[in-house]
């Protein structure tokens, strides 16, 4: 908890010291420095036991462990559904824990998803973002990676309520759990630093834009302004480009030859 | 007659191979098709080749000007004719040597291509979306991925793919914008150029 006051007050310094080259990304320098320190330790540490992890432990297993981590994720959308007022999605997260925490054995198989109980995962960070906090700046978080500064302490907060307190009877259960979880999550996602590594010229703009397009999506947010107002000239952005002109005359006629059909 | 024709030859399903690709969705579907044809050729063995083929396949599918111009943004104006033709051959050069180097994982995707198709700028531009579902992974849900095609004299050509909503195209504008800020469309390229013969880039 201290540490994390630490960080929150490094936030503030960093804020007022920089001049982001991404408008959503005032934290920049500090987000970068995270982002090495992340790095080096996934390369150092987490890396390696997910691929140990991955080869010790059978797939049925690690999809067991997922399970069970997304059914207490659950818990946590119910109770982020009602908060946004969305009824349905609610009772479909209670039901898909009643039914994966009994018959799912404790969460460890997802019944609820073969039977037509979709998985809607809402967090903190979506609730606020329900309540109009929509841009939010992007914030690298210590070994937990890409986030803003709305999700995280959207994450802050969940995690200092620990309706898990239920399920982990002690602390050292509790961070064994979260070790688990890490390993588990990091096990789903290995190979994609290595398309990082063969994509980006800047690993952190690659990782940080491509995070910050993804949540607007998830959100049903629309992309950066500056975005937009640039994609939407891309015609006449390639009309000086010689062959790559789009045509407009011929335009009509596959058209017609589909709209023939029956 | 010409339509009559064209009727007949739906009717007997003759218009998968007479006009292949016609619309946005054909083109995407069968192109996806003969992606998964292909790699479920490789054995392991042959991987270098099953590659190449997709490659040669996959690429003319695609507008790597139009996908280049997008990715840099503003910038592109600024360039000569010759920059945007080094720019775009770099730029493909990268992103066919990143993705064809993923395609294996794809083995076994169930891709499914939603029939209708987002027209959009009078229908000069096509979104094509699409749902890959990967077997054997522990996430159960598909993925999202679209296609943005455009009209052109060759027939439908992609310039945008986006997975869960983020672009491999736009997600390049800020590391572009940042190289062109600091040493110019040539430093752009030049960086490029280093990145593809594997020096590591700043």
């Amino acid at each position: 908890m201290k540490r994390l006051l630490v960080v929150g007050g490094c936030l503030l310094l960093a804020a007022c010291a920089s001049t982001p080259s991404h408008p959503q990304d005032p934290l920049e320098p500090l987000n970068r420095a995270v982002y090495r320190f992340n790095d080096a330790a996934d390369k150092a540490v987490l890396k390696p036991v997910a691929q140990a992890y991955q080869k010790v432990t059978p797939q049925p297993v690690r999809t067991g462990v997922g399970n069970f981590f997304d059914n207490l994720r659950d818990v946590y959308s119910a109770a982020n559904h009602t908060l946004q007022g969305k009824a349905e999605l609610a009772l479909t997260d209670v039901l898909r824990v009643s039914f994966n925490s009994t018959f799912g054995l404790f969460g460890l198989i997802d019944i609820a998803t073969p039977m037509g109980l979709k998985s809607s995962k809402a967090t903190l960070g979506d609730t606020f973002a329900h309540y109009g906090w929509q841009d939010s700046s992007y914030l690298v978080l210590p070994l937990l990676g890409p986030s803003t500064v709305r999700d995280g302490s959207g994450m802050l907060i969940s995690n200092s309520l620990e309706p898990a307190t239920g399920v982990f009877q002690t602390h050292t259960q509790a961070t064994a759990a979260r070790v688990l979880n890490a390993v588990n999550t990091r096990e789903k996602l290995l190979g994609l630093e290595e398309v990082v590594d063969g994509a980006a010229l800047d690993n952190y703009s690659y990782v940080r834009d491509g995070f910050l397009q993804m949540r607007a999506h998830q959100l049903g947010l629309p992309q950066g302004k500056q975005q937009q107002e640039e994609d939407l000239n891309i015609d006449d952005l390639v009309d000086d480009a010689d062959a790559s002109a789009p045509v407009t005359n011929d335009a009509s006629a596959p058209e017609a030859k589909d709209a023939s059909a029956p | 007659m010409k339509k009559l024709f064209a009727c007949f030859a739906l009717l007997f399903g003759l218009s998968s191979v007479a006009h292949a690709a016609d619309t946005p969705v054909d083109l995407v579907r069968d192109t996806s098709r003969q992606a998964l044809e292909m790699l479920s050729k490789d054995n392991g063995k042959n991987s270098a080749k099953v590659r190449e083929q997709l490659i040669s396949m996959v690429t003319p599918k695609f507008d790597f000007q139009r996908m280049t111009a997008l990715a840099v943004g503003k910038d592109w104006r600024a360039a000569t004719p010759a920059q945007k033709q080094q720019l775009a051959k770099e730029f493909e050069t990268l992103l066919v040597g990143t993705y064809s180097a993923t395609m294996t994982r794809f083995k076994n995707a169930q891709i499914e291509i939603k029939p209708n198709a987002l027209l959009n700028n009078e229908g000069r531009e096509a979104v094509v979306k699409s749902e890959v579902t990967l077997p054997g992974s522990a996430e159960k849900k598909p993925i999202n991925v679209d296609y943005t095609l455009y009209k052109t004299p060759q027939g439908w050509k992609v310039f945008n793919v986006t997975v869960e909503g983020g672009s491999l195209v736009t997600i390049y504008r800020n590391q572009f914008g940042e190289q062109v800020r600091k040493s110019g469309i040539d430093g752009l390229i030049k960086s490029l150029q280093d990145k593809n013969s594997g020096a590591k880039a700043t």
